[in-house]
């Protein structure tokens, strides 16, 4: 086991891993958090995707003890204060989600994207989501949530910097 | 207060279920957890035909934290054969054979999937392989037999045949033949299949948490194959991340988390991953035909003969439904007045098949598209005109297809398909195809008319429940993947009682709080337990109405029920609602809230209907296909949410755009499976599916009180036919034929090659 220390949503967490553990296992088996999920464990359909650092990891294809020291956002850590993010709402109000299952990987690579690229073409918000996989919607109510949620860029901004952290 | 606003019902309406999901709040199986649960990881088969001589489990058995090494012949239980499989099941585990890559032949628990793994690579199996049979025809001669005690690889060999059948195909003026295969697909959902499991000695009750579509099956299945009464095994689905026909079968896993559960008393938990998919999850699509229409001089379809078989895998379940639906969807929305139609389900040393969304609907309709276009290509007429001509039309409703059970009854599909020709402006569109391929740039046009058959057997339930500050229950055994029926059928119900859609609770998929259901598959949820929210209302309203009488110190008969409100006849000025009904009784103390269960039966089907429309351009030198438009004209009937009807067949598009550009599951000519991940098996993402138009020509179904239709595998079906057409389109000058879905990019540099069209 090796000790290391995690900061996720915000709480620190010290915890004794096994090398080999995937950060995704972690932080759901020993985390609870498990609105992080697991769609591959390939590296392909990017549902497991979390901030580390502010910067898009797949979870599963990254070990626990590689993230010693790291801030980590999950989806739960999207909302502040019981509030919604933007990203949040517009996937909500556009029906970007049907079965879930890929939403939360869906909601933390656009909420990266969007504080990269604020006011994006729907083209480039595409290209942006082209690295995580859906398989009921048909990707357009995610492309529109997106968009929408682009038009609300400060509320997106302040989600962001809440999770910076650092 | 009277509740004048407008009816939820109609309206798009964003879902209830996605606040929790959004957050990161949903409970899908994976996320379960039991305390001292035991997890399970397979050995499975990594042959495809053979002999097992020997199976090794020592080392393995001695990693710390492994609590059990589950073989057949230790546990003989397991060598009964899965229930729903008839007439040839595999046994729970493979003992003394093995018929497919991933076949179940050892079973570990351990303390972690770690752990898990680490023992399952430890085992050792020795076999004695056995050719392998990939080929459906060929397997049909029975020269090799895959189950030598079955006596045949042919599963089931049906005809259909209507008027003069093949007979009249000798009248035809002119005839066209081809031969039109289909590859092998697979469902895919973003969720991995998964169960688990907890059984209670004291009270014999087995509490199963499964990401199926049908609980009651479920039950049903797990207590026949256990012996158990059925009250004592409670299936619940909680989320499930997708379901698309292939969560709604029998397998060995689900016989395996039960059995060991029980047996043990431990709580087992098995979450399948992305391999065990591609390996243990059935499959789809793969079906070759030999096809031949018959034309009148003047372009009328006369007759037309089909002799397919099916590729099923090693064993029967759900294949067969594929096979005997394609046969319903071969004459689509078209005037077919002589059909024979046979079929053969043949079994083969793959991943058996099962329904995956469609099923057997893409099959069909692709046929009779694909020959459409043949026969104008061949007999040099327009295709459109030939489509719209042989199109059934509204005055030929009701029109009985030739294929039993089969009665077209509503809409307009000759208007709808104007309509879509239109939106897409033909002649504008020939024009720029021309003149883009001067320029070496290829357009290509592709439109197709597709009905969906849709429930049109069995019932669905729904239970109402009066809750404390007039708060309503509504329970249903149907079960939900991502359709979003907790948003519709809450919408329903707030409709029936007059109330705010936030007063109602809506909750799916647990045997443990209605008695009976059938399950989600086949587009039948919006139509049966939608129409069982009417049914059941009305029950409800008139048991509640007795509660009112007391309030009112009236007759029950005197007390009536409107806009919300319950008040003595012609005496609207003194009423009561939900709110103070369960107010009184609450003051009551009774022991239990007031309820009322009802179901919805019906035997007709419904028949939806779509004219899709795509243009794509082809990259010549790459063989690259970038969709510029998609265009569906769509009669959902009556739409309860828009915005989920609409998903639904968006969604359907899309995945059917996948199944007929990208996905094929390939085979080894040894049966091994090339396939098995998303590097290898591509779906469509995000930067290569369009932006996709969805026109509503909405004509309620006569066959059921509220005019529902079926959307779920509406987008699915013409996906495949479609996109092979408007491939061909692009390259009409040069005479491409396409005879294989999916049309792969790399199947189609090959074509191109050959013809020698790219450089
Ligand atoms: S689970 Fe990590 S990319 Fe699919
Ligand atoms: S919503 Fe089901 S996979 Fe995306």
């Amino acid at each position: 086991m090796v000790a290391i220390n995690l900061t996720v949503n915000g709480t620190p967490h010290h915890l004794d891993v096994e090398p080999r553990w995937l950060l995704a296992d972690v932080l759901r088996e020993n985390l609870g958090l498990t609105g992080t999920h697991l769609g591959c464990e390939q590296g392909v359909c990017g549902a497991c995707t979390v901030l580390l650092d502010a910067r898009p990891v797949r979870s599963c294809l990254t070990l626990a003890v590689m993230a010693d020291g790291a801030e980590i956002v999950t989806v739960e850590g999207l909302a502040q204060n019981g509030q919604l993010s933007a990203v949040q709402n517009a996937f909500w109000q556009e029906h970007a989600l049907q079965c879930g299952f890929c939403t939360p990987g869906f909601l933390i690579t656009a909420t990266h994207f969007l504080s990269q690229n604020p006011h994006p073409t729907r083209a480039q918000i595409r290209e942006a989501l082209s690295g995580n996989l859906c398989r009921c919607t048909g990707y357009q109510n995610i492309v529109n949530a997106v968009e929408r949620a682009s038009a609300a860029p400060v509320q997106v901004a302040k989600a962001i910097a809440s999770e910076d952290g650092n | 207060m009277p509740n004048t606003s407008t009816p939820f019902t109609g309206r798009p309406i964003p879902r209830m279920e996605d606040p929790h999901l959004i957050q990161g709040q949903g409970t899908y199986v994976s996320d379960i957890h039991f305390d001292h649960q035991w997890v399970m990881a397979l050995v499975r088969s990594s042959h495809a035909h053979a002999l097992i001589k020997d199976i090794r489990c020592g080392t393995a058995a001695k990693i710390p934290g492994v609590h059990a090494i589950v073989t057949a012949s230790e546990y003989p239980d397991l060598k009964r054969r899965l229930p729903g499989m008839e007439p040839m099941a595999p046994p729970i585990l493979a003992y003394d054979r093995v018929h497919y890559v991933g076949q179940p032949i050892v079973a570990i628990l351990a303390d972690s999937r770690y752990i898990a793994e680490d023992a399952a690579d430890l085992v050792e199996i020795d076999y004695e392989p056995l050719p392998a049979i990939t080929n459906a025809e060929i397997a049909a001669r029975d020269e090799n037999l895959l189950h030598p005690e079955f006596g045949t690889n042919v599963l089931e060999h049906f005809e259909k045949q209507s008027g003069d059948g093949v007979q009249a195909l000798r009248t035809a003026h002119h005839v066209v033949n081809a031969t039109l295969r289909m590859g092998r697909v697979s469902a895919q959902p973003m969720e991995p299949r998964a169960l688990a499991a907890q059984y209670d000695p004291s009270s014999g009750e087995l509490l199963v948490y499964h990401a199926t579509q049908s609980v009651h099956r479920a039950q049903e299945r797990i207590a026949n194959l256990w012996g158990m009464d059925p009250e004592k095994v409670r299936v619940v689905a909680p989320e499930v991340g997708g379901g698309f026909g292939v969560k709604n079968g029998s397998y060995p896993e689900e016989a395996l988390v039960t059995y060991l559960a029980k047996t043990l008393a431990q709580p087992v938990k098995w979450s399948g991953d992305r391999f065990e998919e591609f390996f243990g999850t059935y499959q789809e699509r793969e079906q070759v035909h030999h096809v031949t229409l018959g034309f009148s001089q003047e372009g009328m379809i006369v007759a037309l003969h089909d002799t397919y078989y099916q590729d099923n895998g090693a064993f029967a379940g759900g294949g067969m439904l594929v096979s005997q639906n394609t046969a319903r969807n071969i004459p689509g929305p078209y005037r077919i007045p002589n059909l024979y139609i046979e079929g053969y389900t043949v079994m083969t040393n793959k991943v058996p098949q099962a329904p995956y969304r469609g099923a057997g609907r893409p099959q069909g309709h692709y046929i009779i598209e694909r020959m459409l276009d043949r026969a104008a290509d061949q007999l040099g007429w327009d295709r459109l005109e030939l489509k719209m001509k042989n199109l059934v039309a509204p005055k030929d409703f009701p029109y009985a297809t030739g294929i039993e059970g089969v009665t077209l009854d509503s809409g307009n599909y000759p208007r709808v398909f104007q309509d879509l020709l239109e939106e897409l402006d033909i002649d504008a569109f020939r024009m720029r195809q021309s003149e883009a391929r001067q320029q070496g740039i290829r357009l290509g046009l592709g439109v197709s008319n597709s009905v969906e058959i849709s429930a049109g057997f069995g019932f669905e339930g729904v239970r109402f429940q009066l809750n404390p500050s007039g708060q309503i229950l509504l329970t249903t055994g149907a079960t939900n993947q991502g359709q979003g029926h907790r948003t519709a059928l809450a919408q329903l119900a707030a409709d029936a009682l007059s109330i705010p859609m936030e007063q109602v609770t809506v909750i799916e998929g647990d045997t443990g709080r209605i008695a009976r259901s059938i399950g989600t598959f086949g587009s039948r949820t919006i139509i049966m337990a939608g129409n069982a929210v009417r049914v059941a209302a009305q029950g409800f309203i008139d048991k509640t109405r007795a509660i009112a009488a007391d309030l009112l110190e009236a007759h029950v008969d005197d007390v009536v029920f409107d806009n919300g409100q319950f008040f003595v006849k012609g005496v609207p000025s003194v009423s009561h609602d939900w709110k103070a009904l369960a107010d009184a009784w609450q003051s009551q103390s009774h022991p239990e809230w007031p309820t009322h269960e009802d179901y919805f039966s019906s035997s007709s089907a419904t028949y939806g209907f779509g004219s899709h429309g795509v243009i794509i351009a082809v990259n010549p030198s790459t063989a690259a296909v970038r969709i510029e438009r998609y265009v569906i004209l769509h009669d959902s009937g009556r739409v309860v949410n828009p915005l989920l009807a609409n998903g639904q067949v968006i969604g359907g598009a899309v995945q059917g755009l996948g199944s007929a550009l990208y996905e094929e599951m390939l085979f080894g000519p040894d049966g091994e499976p090339l396939t098995t991940s998303f590097l290898d098996y591509r779906l469509p993402g995000a930067n290569e599916m369009p932006d996709i138009e969805v026109y509503h020509r909405d004509y309620p179904a006569p066959s059921n009180p509220e005019g529902y239709k079926g959307v779920g595998e509406a987008g699915i079906i013409p996906s495949q036919a479609i996109m092979l057409s408007a491939v061909e389109d692009a390259f009409r000058d040069v005479g491409l034929r396409l005879d294989y879905a999916p049309i792969t990019p790399g199947r189609l540099f090959k074509s191109l090659q050959e013809r020698g069209e790219n450089a």
